[in-house]
């Protein structure tokens, strides 16, 4: 039997054990400052350089002692909810990287570096971008990104499977008529005991190659105002006719779900339309693989349409130190650092490194043809800039152009029925682009 | 009053804290997850009132809704009763006496403690178009197999066979059910001239259907929940999860998908409510209709 007076100790007990558990858990765990120092916070997906960030951030540290850098390590696929968690809990990481991809769906979270860019131009080396770069950091006139790296939509081909067909590497004037009468000659059909050869690969799954070809016959997804879905457009279902038609009419891909698994690396895919320069490194690994890039073949409107993707750094809008942040960003994208990004596979955003690597290529391995690396880059477009564009692309137009190859809907359906799902979604959510 | 004093107190002492703790993370959240279905919700930007535009979205014009409800309700259709008869069936047989029973149950067990995931990328390898095992022994015999896990029509049905490779729990059920049946009833019916069949129908079927309306209840809740089967199944493909062409873009998945990918929180709550009604209904006709063949002994 408790007494009344032992009955009210415990339910003091355990009011003061809920009590410290509510404040334990909901107390804030902003970085304090330590002994003076400004504790700056960023937010990085777990990638090869890490070993390259963390000696560049003790060196920063030890230039900078009043600054605190404190990185969070994030896996690359739980990156965005992380970072959207953070910022739910009123702790959005001072820097974060962001990209062309995540431009626009991140521009709430994004200070306007513009007064820092404008001020601190020469430091920077402004001018050293190329001037697609130099665009893709900005967004409606101001910047927003300060990069350490570039993807560039790019031919890949086989030199090996040249050789043995007969044929001429592809060459800059390349246009889709060539790829395919290419393509077609490079086919070899699998027979007993051998896998075959197809001449070009087809990427499936996400927009990177068919965006490519509906922009090089004219069209594109959104209307300038970005209200409106357009890919019911004539010049968009030229493009994805000529997607499908890879297979169905020219027979120099793969039907749809049978793309051979690591197709190009293992020799059974002559060309690779898009890629991606991450894979340069895999590639170099293989040892009989003798591979070289080329500018995208073009369309029948323009040879621009491939895909010019930075990936930078981005300053929070509720950052509490911008210039110590700044400060940060620069020493994270100068020169002497992009040179690194380079020697490890990375295509150069600064100009004067891109120069010096084409003027001295010795110890160079693939790809051969930087004048195409960099050549491209004229060709190449920004994603279009739509907050929502992944969302859109992955689940609303993607599961549309799946059904296109596997032969369920014909071009002129599935740019219909992309474009009608695309307007109902924009009716009801998404914010038009700006 | 005064002698209730003390029980009172420990009750709230014993299951004060549980309760609070189904309070808070459970009831509060479920509420929270009403008022937002009828939101708009982002999680950085204050949750905003639509009224019923969540609902009459999914319901009229999103393109992924009706596709993920009908991947959902053929899988539920059509795993759920192969799963609880191949349960009962290697139940039936698990529970013949004979040596070595031991060990194959806990063999026929094995799978279900596997993670689900770790399974699923096998499977992916073994049904992989190009280079798969089991394509490769269709080649020995001049079959060309499809692109089971890449193509639309193939993609369901070889879920549903992975699924069918964890049945250990549901079997386990049924193997303590057909332990409470008594011996007796068998032998005065095998004394009496009944056979196999005649036995199972009319001993083990009635005596077991508390059990068998249990895994049917608990087997119908799983399907319509499933989500790291699919999820599995595009990750270890490196396909967007769903597809091809939402051919694997269960309704759970498309939740999920909404809530962390897109941080469509609004209209994930909206999924979750519409997801609990329906879950509601199918458990009150499993009851209604449980009424006709389930037999409880009174």
């Amino acid at each position: 039997m408790l007494t009344r007076h032992r009955e009210l100790l415990l339910w003091l007990v355990i009011g003061l054990l809920a009590a410290a558990g509510f404040w334990w858990a909901g107390r804030s765990r902003a970085p304090a400052a330590e002994e003076g120092r400004k504790v700056i916070t960023w937010i990085v997906f777990i990638s090869p350089l890490r070993d390259l960030y963390e000696q560049q951030i003790a060196e920063f540290e030890r230039q900078h002692p009043d600054i605190t850098v404190r990185i969070i390590w994030v896996p690359q696929s739980e990156y965005h909810m992380k970072f959207k968690t953070l910022a739910a809990a009123g702790q959005t990481p001072d820097m974060f990287y962001s990209g062309d991809v995540w431009l626009s769906y991140l521009m709430p979270f994004m200070a306007d570096l513009s007064p820092l860019v404008k001020r601190d131009a020469g430091e920077i080396g402004l001018d050293d971008y190329f001037p697609e770069i130099r665009a893709a950091m900005q967004h409606a006139g101001r910047y927003y990104v300060v990069p350490e790296a570039v993807n560039i939509s790019l031919l890949y081909y086989n030199r090996r499977l040249f050789r043995a067909a007969g044929l001429a590497e592809p060459s800059p004037e390349w246009t889709w008529d060539d790829l395919v009468r290419a393509g077609q000659k490079l086919t070899r059909p699998a027979t007993a005991g051998d896998p075959g050869v197809w001449g070009c690969s087809r990427m499936e799954g996400w927009w990177g190659e068919w965006l490519t070809y509906i922009r090089q016959a004219g069209g594109t997804v959104f209307s300038p105002d970005g209200r409106r879905c357009v890919l019911d457009s004539p010049e968009a279902i030229t493009g994805l006719r000529f997607y499908l038609e890879k297979s169905s009419k020219y027979h120099i891909s793969a039907p749809g779900g049978h793309e051979p698994l690591n197709g190009f690396v293992n020799g059974r895919v002559a060309m690779l339309v898009v890629g991606h320069v991450n894979f340069w490194l895999n590639y170099n690994q293989v040892p009989d693989l003798d591979w070289d890039v080329q500018l995208l073949p073009a369309g029948p409107h323009s040879r621009t349409g491939g895909e010019v993707a930075i990936a930078g750094y981005s300053l929070s809008r509720t950052c509490r130190h911008p210039e110590a942040t700044w400060a940060l960003m620069k020493f994270m994208t100068r020169p002497e650092v992009i040179r690194h990004v380079v020697a490890r596979g990375g295509v150069a955003v600064r100009r004067s490194i891109a120069e010096a690597e084409m003027r001295d290529p010795r110890g160079r391995s693939h790809p051969q043809n930087l004048a195409a690396v960099y050549g491209q880059l004229r060709y190449s477009l920004p994603i279009p800039r739509h907050p929502n564009f992944i969302e859109i692309m992955l689940q609303v137009v993607q599961p549309e152009v799946d059904r296109m190859i596997l032969g369920e809907l014909s071009p002129e359906e599935t740019g219909r029925r992309a474009a009608g799902a695309v307007n109902a979604y924009l009716a009801t959510f998404a914010p038009p682009a700006p | 009053m005064n002698s209730r004093r003390p029980e009172t107190l420990w009750f709230w002492l014993f299951a004060g804290p549980a309760l609070a703790g189904f309070a808070l993370f459970s009831l509060w959240p479920m509420l929270e997850s009403l008022w937002l279905s009828f939101c708009q919700y982002d999680v950085v930007a204050p949750a905003r009132f639509i009224g019923l535009r969540n609902y009459v979205y999914l319901l009229t014009s999103d393109p992924a809704f009706w596709p993920s409800v009908k991947v959902t309700l053929v899988f539920t259709a059509v795993q759920m009763p192969l799963s609880v008869a191949a349960a009962l069936g290697v139940a039936l047989l698990l529970n013949q006496p004979g040596r070595g029973r031991g060990f194959w149950r806990a063999v026929y067990f094995l799978p279900s403690i596997l993670p689900q995931a770790a399974s699923v990328a096998v499977f992916v390898y073994i049904f992989q178009a190009d280079g798969g095992l089991l394509n490769r022994l269709l080649a020995l015999g001049g079959v060309t197999g499809p692109a089971w896990t890449s193509s639309p029509v193939w993609a369901l049905p070889v879920l549903i066979a992975i699924s069918l490779w964890g049945f250990g729990y549901p079997m386990v059920i049924f193997l303590g059910g057909l332990q409470t049946v008594p011996r007796e009833l068998y032998e005065a019916a095998h004394i009496d001239g009944a056979g196999a069949w005649a036995r199972f129908r009319h001993i083990t079927l009635p005596l077991i259907s508390p059990v068998l309306f249990f895994n049917v209840v608990m087997g119908v809740i799983g399907a319509l929940k499933v989500f790291d089967l699919a999820y599995a199944f595009g990750a270890a493909q490196g396909l967007i999860p769903g597809g091809p062409a939402r051919a694997t873009l269960f309704y759970g998945l498309n939740l999920y998908q909404q809530a962390f990918t897109y941080f469509h929180m609004g209209l994930a709550s909206a999924m979750a409510w519409i997801l609990f009604a329906v879950i509601l209904l199918l458990t009150w006709l499993n009851f209604r209709l449980g009424r006709r063949w389930v037999h409880y002994g009174d």
